[in-house]
């Protein structure tokens, strides 16, 4: 029988054998981004459950170039990189910083301020799987409100809203920044191809599935992606320098307790007592979304 | 009138032999960070990350406006730390780019995990540290910031002009790219920094011959080429790289030596990893110095025979073979005494760590002498305390000018 052309994959720029756990986001979405971005990529890697995915040395999951970088200095690494390609004329090679939250929101989060305010030609990807999963499911400022991390445990749980990157580095004014979910697999794909045509800053924030820091069965990692996104939890937008573009709109009303009822991590949230917990996360669900509606009818009417 | 005019022409004819000395050099009066900068432009470095410190800044500053001149081919790039700014060198280098920066104090303690990076990805980066201490906020000359990063792996040399400031960069390339290894030049805020010298500066087709364009190793990052870089390493593999870094990092003083000695054929300046200064069989004292007090000292000496001069251009890795080469000749009696213008929250400053390792084995008494720190002025009298002083202490470590 002829493969399928129907494939979203054409190109399988990935070794077979990533290091990934089972139901994990970072190798589902690396196989896309890498068939999209080809084989001439830079990538630059922070400490991150990518830094061991990618494989110990000699190894190496990607076809194409892979640096694994400090913590703290992704978007700076990525920055001298791209200097250098641009400096010997290859102004066409893809830069792309493959990033965790940990990396992202905390300790990388000036050198990526620093890279995004000087507009450095690199497509930034944050894959936020709300903790620091590669050292254990410690909570870092992408945790959920309410969610168990093992330095938030017991009924010491997270009680802080996750900081809204996105908000943030879209006041930065680049050129392309967008959600995307690993279950809505072409509106990605779209988004990748946006971005790797756009030149400038660009980022990506991606849900990231975890099924052991998130307490899920990794056959409901995509599940819980698409309940992610029905609930609002993670609403698919786009941000064009200040413009903003909603690319979903959920056709029902889910509410945010289908989507964390079968995430362990939320699971003390529905026993007594908890109700006024998951009121408060929807009502600032459906803040977040109204605030967003608002920024997307008051967009693409100025000209940049 | 007469007199006057024999004057002049004394200093003509002093300039003449001077100018004959140097050929194909040019006489300008230079602070020292403007001899960092000037020595990093006619290395052709392509690109500078920056990040402003005092007393650093003008350094960069300098570099930025050369670069907007158009005088050199590179890109100068506003970093938001230092942390960054050495993240960015090290991104450059990784990709093959001829890379320079400066920083000082607070700056180089903040970029220590990157200095690190940068040693162990093995990159021939060349910077400036131009040196002050820590908290509370100081911003004078002492040399404890790059002491503290004795252990990063990378090459330091201690200027003790701008001149061999702007020397030390030249060489600090060759010796870098040659062994891939980052090496630090280091001068003193201040006395050095923001003081005018006349300065030697040499024409670019003599650097040119003396330092080629960096070569490819084939290490670089090549996309057609795909390879990866500081991955996961297990321990089966781990010691590998420390023992090919342990076999290059020996090689530095052999090399230091060959190569100043190649530098002064074609340049008219020799160097050497250490310099030893009225050292004889019977000196009774020897003054082992870093930077600006070598020159202080070095006016002292004139009035004591008796005492010699251990100036240690080359810090780290420490020169250890041509230490003891030099004192293979003295007298067991002599005394060593360090002249420590850092504080490493330590019983002994760094130098004298360095020479008694060096010295294991053998009988010299060695004090170690505190003197200088945060910028204290160290004026030839404070050399002449030392040296009174430490001939009959009681102990063998000394604050000099703290009583």
């Amino acid at each position: 029988m002829e493969p399928s052309n129907k494939f979203l994959i054409q190109e399988e720029e990935v070794y077979s054998g990533a290091l990934s756990c089972r139901g994990c986001g970072w190798a589902l979405l690396v196989r896309h981004l890498s068939s999209i971005l080809g084989k001439e990529t830079v990538y630059v890697v922070p400490a991150s459950c990518f830094s061991i995915i990618a494989g110990p040395y000699p190894m190496n999951e990607l076809r194409g170039t892979i640096v694994h970088t400090i913590f703290a200095a992704a978007p700076a690494t990525a920055t001298g990189i791209r200097t250098a390609l641009d400096r010997q004329g290859k102004k066409d090679v893809i830069v792309a910083v493959l990033a965790g939250d940990g990396g992202t929101f905390d300790i990388g989060f000036q050198s990526l301020s620093g890279a995004a305010t000087r507009g450095e030609n690199i497509l930034y990807v944050c894959n936020n799987n709300g903790a620091y999963m590669n050292t254990g499911i410690q909570t870092s400022t992408a945790t959920p409100y309410g969610a168990v991390t093992t330095t938030n445990p017991n009924s010491n749980i997270k009680k802080t809203w996750p900081k809204d990157l996105m908000g943030i580095i879209a006041a930065h004014n680049i050129p392309y920044a967008a959600t995307a979910s690993l279950a809505f697999m072409e509106d990605l794909r779209m988004k990748v191809k946006k971005a790797k045509e756009t030149e400038g800053f660009r980022l990506l924030m991606i849900d990231g599935p975890c099924p052991p820091g998130h307490k899920t069965e990794p056959d409901k990692s995509i599940y819980v992606a698409r309940q992610a996104v029905e609930s609002k939890l993670f609403p698919l937008y786009e941000v064009e320098h200040h413009n903003y573009r909603i690319n979903y709109f959920p056709s029902e009303y889910v509410p945010v307790k289908e989507c964390l009822r079968v995430q362990g991590r939320f699971k003390h949230l529905f026993k007594d007592d908890s109700e006024e917990i998951l009121n408060d996360i929807q009502q600032h669900t459906n803040d977040y979304w109204d605030r967003l509606r608002l920024l997307e009818s008051h967009s693409f009417q100025v000209k940049n | 009138m007469s007199n006057s005019s024999s004057i002049k022409n004394k200093v003509e004819k002093k300039k003449k032999q001077d100018a004959k000395q140097y050929n194909r050099h040019t006489l300008k009066i230079l602070k020292g960070n403007f001899a960092a900068a000037e020595g990093a432009k006619l290395c052709r470095t392509g690109f500078i990350p920056a990040y402003p410190i005092t007393p650093q800044t003008t350094i960069v500053e300098a570099l930025s406006d050369m670069v907007g001149r158009g005088e050199m081919d590179a890109t100068f790039i506003n970093m938001d730390s230092e942390h960054s700014v050495f993240a960015a060198a090290m991104g450059a280098s990784l990709a093959g780019e001829r890379v320079f920066t400066a920083t000082s104090g607070q700056g180089l303690f903040y970029a220590h995990e990157v200095l690190h990076a940068i040693a162990h990805f093995r990159l021939p980066i060349v910077i400036c540290n131009v040196g002050r201490p820590s908290i509370p906020w100081n911003i004078w000359s002492d040399q404890t910031d790059s002491l503290s990063q004795r252990d990063t792996g990378w090459v330091q040399f201690y200027g003790e002009s701008s001149q061999e400031v702007l020397d030390d960069i030249i060489q600090g390339y060759f010796i870098a790219e040659k062994l891939d290894l980052p090496v630090m030049i280091v001068l003193d805020a201040f006395y050095q920094s923001h003081t005018s010298e006349n300065v030697w500066v040499p024409d670019i087709n003599l650097i040119d011959e003396f330092l080629p364009a960096k070569e490819k190793t084939g290490s670089e990052i090549d996309v057609s080429n795909p390879k990866s870089y500081g991955g996961l390493i297990p321990t089966e593999h781990y010691e590998k790289f420390n023992i090919k870094f342990w076999q290059d990092i020996n090689k530095v003083e052999d090399l230091t030596n060959e190569i100043g000695k190649k530098f002064g054929d074609l340049f008219g300046r020799e160097y050497s990893a250490v310099e030893a200064v009225n050292i004889k069989p019977e000196t009774k004292m020897i003054l082992v110095t870093l930077s600006s007090i070598t020159t202080t000292a070095r006016g002292v000496l004139k009035q004591h025979p008796e005492v010699g001069l251990l100036k240690l251009r080359l810090f780290k890795p420490f020169p250890k073979k041509s230490v003891l080469k030099i004192l293979n000749h003295v007298s067991n009696n002599c005394i060593i005494v360090n002249i420590e213008r850092n504080f490493l929250g330590d019983n002994e400053g760094a130098i004298m760590h360095e020479m008694k390792r060096a010295l294991y084995g053998s009988s010299f008494k060695m004090y170690d002498v505190y003197t200088g720190l945060g910028g204290k002025d160290v004026p030839p009298s404070t050399i002449e305390k030392i040296i009174r002083k430490t001939f009959n202490a009681p102990e063998d470590v000394v604050w000099i000018d703290f009583e």
